[in-house]
């Protein structure tokens, strides 16, 4: 899917300082990944099999959008997290060191391990283009749900909660209602090519 | 409002919706289209903001436009901006609504990242889409194209 999307897109003459949008594409299955947490100690996601769905989130520290979410984030975590549901941040930003990380995370009270994305290798493979940005895996690590958390930054004119409608519909065996959405986002600051 | 306030809003062009921004990209039929979509809030956009009035200052035969997606609490920051640099090219606003509806409506392979940098040729046709932290030579890339687009 992905090398058919990049081929449509060399194709059709564009330019693009990013993989394509949407390079995992919904309905693929979830390909297994290690990578360090703020300790230094290899995560992988193999231990999460058996959970009710996977949240991934690519995050940052220093990005005014993906702060504004940061309560939200750690609230969503600790309320399905109780219902069997796994969250991981990842962090792929050439910038943001692993202590700046590990400070971020305790500051902000997360309950989820943030892991650390040397050289933007997961950022490419799944296409996330922004922070926040949101991949949902069903318990068969099929991916349901892409997108944004909710939209509105602000949280004070929220019409549609985006990732927990999909998270309930997920827990309920319904399908996802909306199943890729959009939101303004920071740019994930990748290392050169 | 007070006077300097009034001053300050001066310097923006207007508020532009998604099809307003198609139309804005259209009024130029005849020349290439830089299109620029940032915020004040993205450190990448203000670094290279500069070189994108550079860019203007040189390219005479292309038309530049750019669009702020600042939320309006930050237009402040917005105005006092662009009050202090005096762009050659007019800074629009996004007009209030959804961010869906505008992404989509500016261009569907739009992620909503910024920076993010639209390239037309003269036709209107898109060639260039940057998405993300891109350079000056990306863009000469893009219009090199679109002015051998034909």
């Amino acid at each position: 899917m992905r090398l058919t999307r990049l081929a449509v897109i060399a194709a059709a003459g564009l330019t693009a300082a990013l993989p394509a949008a949407g390079a995992v594409a919904i309905g693929e299955k979830l390909q297994p990944f290690k990578l360090n947490d703020v300790s230094g100690k290899a995560v992988d996601l193999a231990v999460l099999q058996g959970k009710k769905a996977v949240v991934l989130m690519f995050i940052a520290t220093q990005c005014p959008v993906s702060n504004a979410y940061n309560e939200r984030m750690a609230a969503l975590s600790r309320e399905y997290g109780a219902q069997g549901v796994a969250f991981v941040g990842i962090n792929s930003n050439r910038q943001e060191s692993v202590e700046e990380i590990a400070g971020h995370s305790a500051q902000h009270g997360f309950a989820f391990p943030v892991l650390k994305d040397v050289g933007n290798v997961q950022a490419d493979h799944f296409g996330a283009q922004v922070t926040p940005e949101i991949y949902v895996y069903d318990p068969g690590w099929v991916l349901r749900y892409h997108g944004r958390i909710d939209d509105d930054r602000s949280g004070a004119n929220v019409k549609s909660q985006d990732l927990r409608h999909a998270l309930d519909a997920l827990l309920g065996g319904q399908p996802v209602p909306v199943a890729e959405t959009k939101a303004f986002g920071c740019t994930i600051k990748r290392v050169a090519q | 409002m007070s006077a300097a306030g009034l001053l300050l809003a001066a310097v923006l062009a207007g508020q532009l919706d998604a099809a307003g921004v198609g139309r804005a990209v259209a009024a130029h039929r005849g020349r290439p289209v830089v299109l620029a979509l940032w915020a004040t809030w993205c450190e990448p956009c203000i670094k290279d903001f500069p070189a994108l009035e550079a860019l203007a200052r040189e390219r005479k035969d292309v038309a530049f436009i750019s669009v702020s997606i600042d939320e309006p609490e930050d237009r402040k920051t917005l105005e006092a901006f662009v009050a202090g640099r005096r762009p050659p090219f007019p800074v629009y606003v996004r007009a209030a609504g959804p961010d869906q509806a505008f992404i989509d409506g500016v261009d569907r392979e739009w992620s909503g990242v910024v920076p993010v940098t639209l390239v037309y040729d003269r036709d209107g046709r898109r060639l260039g889409l940057l998405q993300g932290e891109h350079t000056r030579a990306d863009i000469e890339k893009a219009l090199a194209r679109a002015k051998a687009a034909r």
